[in-house]
């Protein structure tokens, strides 16, 4: 028995992959912390964890002294919700790449492709425009969260329209989904130009930041807003491992194999439309993340789904909190927009990758 | 017992008080104002002050408090030395919560656009006072915001000057006007790539410096900054074109010779474009009324006008 | 216990088979023969129960297959299809433990590892296993799809009650004669553990020379069904080939073979 165990391959430490899915995960994950504290750290006020205990005492009233004010202000208030949203965003749309990819077979699915960030952009500039104008009674009310319900629910909304499309007879056709789903963006694209046509200066620059993206407005309702669908994302990632996993062979193959073919494309586009309609919703149209991370984890681990979902959603997480603690600390007092600063990191990093390991031989 | 400790404590503090604000001068008695968006903010100590929009660090200056300004926004580009010498915290409405608290200031003022909302939410409820200017892009709207942000600074004589100054320039503007029999047909460019420009309609600063100027805009059916199409701008036919100078972001005027709509209007063949810097132009700070009529000099040279230093 | 019923299939108005009776038996290699275009591949996609068939019936233990769930029918029958595609690079071991991605299989433990393992060894793949499937040949391909297949059998629950099923569909069409033995072989050896096999073949003499039972088809409809011996008849393969062909058998155990009539000028 020993003598025959010898002679096999050993486990899953193959030259294929760099590194097993142990060692990504764990990696990741320590990533994210180191990040995540020092995005808790690192900001232009020079405020540092160390003022933790102080701040801790002005949220409980202990003392109130206008220093620990202010520094419960920045920790608490500003990093600390900042902090998870970046968590969760990143995550969010990161994942949601990795299961658009699989679920479409194509390694050049990103999340916008079921049509969510298109609607929600549309929403969002439509808001933004016609906000003080003719749909003031309807989106007044929603004061400051407007903008992030609007754009959720157009994104929610794109979606329903594109599974309305390309089902029949309750199958989901994929390659339709595909094709309606470009469709719908470009009608959506054309819809958001004609709006921003008809707006004026204010608005137009307004448009222009919100389309690259931003966690500058983070606080905790945004965070409380996001997070049921970050942490459905979680709960049904697992579910979905075993059918991307089949998908990778096929929908037929994967029926053969006991996947329920047609609920996992149905699941995989309802978590991905919530989870990246909340994302949009939150911080505008962040791109790369969703596309590139999942690309750096199979290229680092292999395709397999158990770590290319979870590998995902830490590294996507980590990515942006980097991407953001860069943001603000490069042209600070201002800030740079994350979605060029995550294209600068994360752009040589990827090249790296795919130059000295080809595309992981993706036919 | 403990109440004459209180009387005591009291006074004690209200003699500190009154020492320090009899010696520093910035120091003020606790007072508040109510502020643009109706909000009573109390302020307190002045020394640092955080300028958020172009017109109100323009104001600032003139009122002779820029040393204790400590940090601009990105549109504060007169005078030069406001983004050369004071921290830049971006553009007005890209602001970043934790970047304006880190240049430490002890007063916000911001214009009404300023931005984005959960920022300023954010900012209000910090313990520096956030405090919004009145905007009204009106003789009247210029003056009174000048004299808010003095009173808001404790510069009101000096406030009150350069609104009455500003106001006799919007005086001398508006006798002016009245002495234009024939109205000239100008149009504002905003900028131009590739041939293609784009004017400013209705609803634009650039729209009400015209008017001011005693000049009818030719793109007043359009709304808002827009492209210019090639054969409709021919029925256009301004008798002036009026643009940015080039350096903040308009063209010089051989980009505008370039728009073929324009190429048979009065204006190009006269030759008749004027530059002007953005800002001065479509700033609506205390040097507004000093730019209309600088600009209605240019478009009316036979009218004699004064030249456009009046107001000093 | 797989029993199609005059079942019928049809695009449009274009049947691709039509009427189809067929009852697949455990213990049995059963080969399904043919010209291109005679509907094999859609009689397995029918009988897997990826389409359902438009009239006719194809029930499993009497029971129609459509109303079994996907991961039912996966514990009880295995497939391989033709050509198939990989959106993602995995590797071949990982490929072949795709195998036990039915809910309920026990997943990543050391057994189906282990399992995996050996279907590779089967398949004559053990120094491939974590290779990266697009950098394998065709046939190599092959193999690790019919490992994976093995595997899902393996970890199938499998009794005599519920004897499970094996659908190939042209297995051998891109491996060498060697790797065509083993991987027939193999088949036959699943037929006599109680499965019940069924593979779509192009070469009739490899069918001749492995299967239990022959069937023809021919324009969507089953010419013929029954032995080597049966099935091959000239005249017969000719009609469905639409091309002259000769029928022989080999010297001793007297297995039959065809060639196709080559004339010599």
């Amino acid at each position: 028995m020993t003598s025959e165990a010898v002679s096999l391959p050993s486990r899953r430490s193959s030259r294929a992959h760099h590194f097993t899915a142990t060692q990504v995960i764990v990696g990741s994950a320590i990533l994210l912390a180191i990040a995540a504290l020092a995005s808790l750290s690192l900001g232009p006020t020079g405020i540092t964890l160390s003022s933790l205990p102080r701040a801790l005492m002005s949220v409980f009233g202990v003392t109130d002294d206008a220093t620990a004010a202010r520094e419960r202000l920045v920790l608490f208030d500003i990093r600390l919700p900042r902090t998870l949203l970046g968590m969760f965003v990143g995550a969010s749309l990161a994942i949601a790449g990795a299961i658009m990819q699989g679920l479409f077979r194509n390694p050049l699915a990103d999340p916008g492709l079921i049509g969510v960030s298109s609607g929600a952009a549309l929403a969002a500039v439509a808001t933004i425009a016609l906000g003080n104008g003719i749909a003031a009674p309807l989106l007044q009310p929603l004061g400051v969260y407007a903008l992030p319900v609007a754009a959720f629910v157009g994104g929610i909304a794109t979606t329903g329209i594109l599974v309305m499309i390309a089902g029949r007879h309750g199958q989901l056709m994929v390659g339709t989904l595909l094709l309606a789903g470009i469709a719908l963006g470009a009608l959506s694209g054309a819809l958001t130009g004609l709006i921003a046509y008809a707006s004026d200066d204010r608005e137009l620059r307004d448009l222009t930041f919100w389309s690259m993206g931003s966690l500058g407005g983070a606080n905790w309702p945004k965070v409380l807003a996001v997070m049921p669908f970050a942490l459905l994302v979680v709960v049904l990632t697992p579910w979905l491992i075993r059918g991307l996993n089949g998908f990778l062979l096929g929908e037929a193959e994967a029926f053969h194999l006991g996947v329920n073919v047609e609920r996992t494309k149905f699941v995989s586009i309802v978590v991905t439309a919530a989870s990246v309609g909340a994302a949009v919703a939150v911080a505008g149209i962040i791109g790369f993340v969703g596309i590139v991370v999942p690309h750096v984890v199979r290229l680092l681990a292999g395709a397999d789904h158990r770590v290319v979902l979870p590998g995902s959603a830490l590294l996507g997480a980590t990515l942006m909190l980097v991407a953001d603690i860069a943001a603000r600390l490069i042209v600070r007092p201002a800030e740079l927009p994350i979605g060029i600063v995550m294209a600068a990191i994360g752009t040589p990093v990827f090249l790296h990758l795919v130059m000295r390991r080809g595309i992981g031989g993706v036919e | 017992m403990i109440p004459t400790l209180l009387t005591r404590l009291y006074c004690l503090c209200l003699i500190a008080a009154l020492a320090i604000g009899a010696v520093a001068a910035p120091l003020r008695a606790q007072q508040s104002v109510v502020d643009g968006s109706g909000r009573r903010v109390p302020l307190a100590d002045t020394s640092r002050i955080l300028s958020i929009g172009g017109d109100i660090t323009e104001i600032l200056y003139a009122l002779g408090v820029d040393g204790k300004i400590i940090a601009v926004d990105s549109t504060s580009q007169y005078p030069a030395e406001a983004l050369g010498q004071k921290a830049n915290v971006g553009y007005m409405r890209a602001l970043s919560a934790e970047g304006v608290l880190s240049t430490n200031p002890t007063l916000i003022i911001a214009a009404k656009d300023a931005g984005p909302p959960p920022v300023i939410a954010v900012l209000k409820a910090s313990s520096v006072p956030y405090i919004e200017v009145p905007d009204d892009k009106s003789p009247e709207g210029v003056a009174a915001k000048i004299r808010f942000v003095a009173s808001v600074v404790g510069a009101e004589e000096k406030g009150e000057a350069l609104a009455k100054d500003v106001e006799r320039d919007f005086a001398l503007l508006s006798e002016q006007r009245s002495r234009i029999k024939q109205p000239k047909r100008a149009l504002f460019v905003l900028s131009v790539q590739n041939g293609r420009a784009t004017i400013a309609g209705t609803g634009t600063s650039a729209d009400a410096m015209l008017k001011l100027a005693g000049a009818t805009n030719v793109a007043s059916e359009a709304h808002g900054y827009k492209p210019l199409a090639d054969e409709a701008g021919v029925e256009l036919a301004p008798d002036a074109v009026v643009t940015m100078q080039h350096g903040a972001s308009g063209p010089p005027s051989d980009a505008i010779a370039t728009i073929a709509a324009l190429a048979e209007s009065p204006a190009l063949k006269q030759n008749k474009i004027i530059e002007m810097n953005g800002l001065y132009l479509l700033g609506f700070g205390p040097r507004c009324a000093r730019a209309a009529r600088e600009l209605m000099a240019a478009l009316y040279p036979d009218l004699a006008l004064k030249p456009a230093s009046a107001g000093e | 216990m797989l029993r199609a019923c005059t079942a019928t299939y049809r695009v449009g108005s274009k049947a691709l088979i039509s009427n189809i009776d067929l009852d697949l038996q455990p213990g049995k290699l059963m080969a399904v023969i043919g010209p291109n275009g005679a509907g094999k591949s859609t009689l397995l996609r029918i009988l897997s129960g990826e389409l359902r068939s438009t009239s006719g019936t194809v029930e499993l233990d009497g029971r129609s297959i459509s109303s079994y769930r996907a991961d039912e029918l996966a514990r009880r029958r295995a497939v391989v299809s033709q050509a198939t595609a990989l959106a993602f690079p995995f590797t071949a071991r990982e490929v072949v433990l795709l195998g036990a991605t039915v809910p309920g299989f026990v997943s990543a433990s050391e057994q189906v590892e282990h399992a995996a393992i050996e279907a590779l060894r089967t398949v004559g793949l053990l120094g491939l296993a974590d290779r990266l499937y697009p950098h394998l040949s065709g046939g190599e391909r092959q193999r690790v799809h019919i490992a994976r297949a093995l595997l899902q059998l393996a970890f199938g629950h499998c009794d005599d009650a519920e004897p499970s099923i094996l659908l190939l569909d042209e297995p051998t069409s891109s491996l060498d004669l060697a790797h065509q033995g083993v991987v027939l072989a193999e088949a036959r050896r699943q037929a006599r553990c109680g499965r019940a096999v069924l593979a779509v073949l192009h070469d009739l003499n490899l069918a001749a020379a492995f299967a239990d039972e022959l069937v023809l088809m021919s324009k969507g409809r089953i010419a013929a069904h029954g032995t080597a011996q049966e099935v091959f008849r000239d005249e017969l393969l000719s009609r469905s080939y639409g091309c002259e062909v000769r029928t022989n058998a080999t010297p001793e155990p007297g297995v039959p073979f065809v060639l196709p009539h080559a004339r010599r000028d």
